[in-house]
């Protein structure tokens, strides 16, 4: 079964391969993908972020879930030397970078507990994956409808960072200013909590975050920088047909 | 996990100057002094194989061996190391590459509809479409 929605701002699409696969696990995972953009979303000013942020909520009283968000911003915060930052002067508390791929690992492990076993969820970019095989190409960083390498996925997830579509979006917390020492950096980890996470805060690190991500347990990293190089980790699961001579 | 991480470069490190990762802070976690790396080269060539110690980590032994091509790491092997999928990842060697457009058969794309605008676009809505 197939089922493409939009929520928190993108779509998502899922697709498992599950013969007979009962279909409330997929309504489970739509609805709780849609609370989390209630609850979490900087862009609704009734939603738990907004209420901390305006200082309406006690600090030391929030739900379980949004500690667990908050503790791990701070993690790469703290991390990355400040270049990921979820509180920068001037702007609204913002932590949907940690928030997305969170909710949507959470949402795939509803999946599985439901007994799916081949599945593949992709939400704006972002990939869970189950049961591979799967085949996931990762968006050239100059051309929509290119792909710049190919990665072959068995149980994982694959998170891309870019400029191209929403532009300069990501900031580097030490600077305040854009972060554009890479195109695009994708990683692909165990989980989309990590893989989504490192990414956007190697993003924010430019082209030192290269480094910085492929050293982190269980990441593996394909970067191209501002001047167009593609510099990859030696572990990064590329598919068979897309590798390119060296 | 994260000891494992210092001991591995620490170890590669000692033997091989122009390894390009530096950890910030190495925690040296090895009990007796290493034994001189085994070295074998190629004649006729400046291809190098190195193998590092057998190290003892928090999660088991490790052992390293290193090619070099000149002065330039092609590969880095592990010869030994304990079951645990994260060890390798431990060892980040990067590779330069030059950057090409592609289009094959795929499944899903990673990193094409950051939004809803963009998603129209998108080889991922023409999979999607092909799908349903």
């Amino acid at each position: 079964m197939r089922r493409v929605e939009h929520v928190m701002g993108f779509p998502v699409s899922l697709r498992i391969d599950d013969e007979g696969f009962e279909g409330s696990a997929v309504d489970d995972l739509f609805a709780w993908l849609r609370e989390v953009d209630a609850r979490f979303s900087p862009f609704r000013e009734d939603s738990e972020v907004s209420r901390l942020d305006r200082g309406e909520s006690d600090p030391g009283r929030l739900s379980p879930e949004l500690t667990e968000v908050l503790d791990l911003c701070e993690r790469y915060r703290t991390a990355t030397g400040g270049a990921f930052d979820v509180r920068l002067p001037g702007r609204r508390l913002d932590p949907c970078a940690v928030v997305k791929g969170w909710s949507v690992q959470k949402g795939a492990d509803l999946l599985r507990a439901a007994g799916a076993r081949r599945f593949c969820l992709n939400a704006g970019g972002d990939v869970v994956a189950a049961g591979g095989p799967w085949r996931v190409g990762v968006r050239h960083p100059e051309h929509a409808d290119r792909l710049c390498t190919l990665v072959d996925l068995t149980d994982g997830a694959v998170a891309t960072s870019a400029r191209y579509e929403r532009g300069d979006h990501i900031i580097d917390g030490r600077t305040g200013r854009p972060a554009t020492g890479l195109l695009a950096l994708t990683v692909t980890a165990p989980t989309l909590t990590l893989a989504d996470t490192v990414a956007t805060a190697a993003y924010a690190l430019g082209a030192e975050g290269i480094e910085w991500a492929a050293a982190r347990p269980g990441c593996e990293v394909f970067a191209v920088t501002a001047d167009r190089r593609v510099v990859r980790t030696a572990g990064f699961p590329s598919a068979e047909s897309g590798q390119v001579a060296a | 996990m994260k000891r494992a991480l210092p001991v591995l470069v620490l170890t590669v490190a000692g033997l091989i100057p122009v390894w390009r990762y530096t950890p910030s802070a190495p925690e040296p976690a090895v009990a007796e002094p290493a034994p001189a790396p085994s070295v074998s080269t190629s004649p006729g060539s400046t291809t190098r194989v190195v193998a590092g110690p057998t190290v003892d980590t928090e999660k088991g032994p490790v052992r390293v061996e290193v090619t070099l091509d000149g002065d330039r790491i092609s590969a880095v092997r592990m010869l030994q190391q304990p079951d645990h999928p994260q060890t390798t990842a431990a060892v980040p060697v990067l590779i330069e590459e030059t950057l090409e457009a592609q289009s094959a058969d795929v499944d899903t794309v990673s990193g094409a509809t950051v939004t809803s605008d963009g998603y129209r676009e998108s080889l991922q809505a023409a999979l999607d479409a092909q799908g349903s």
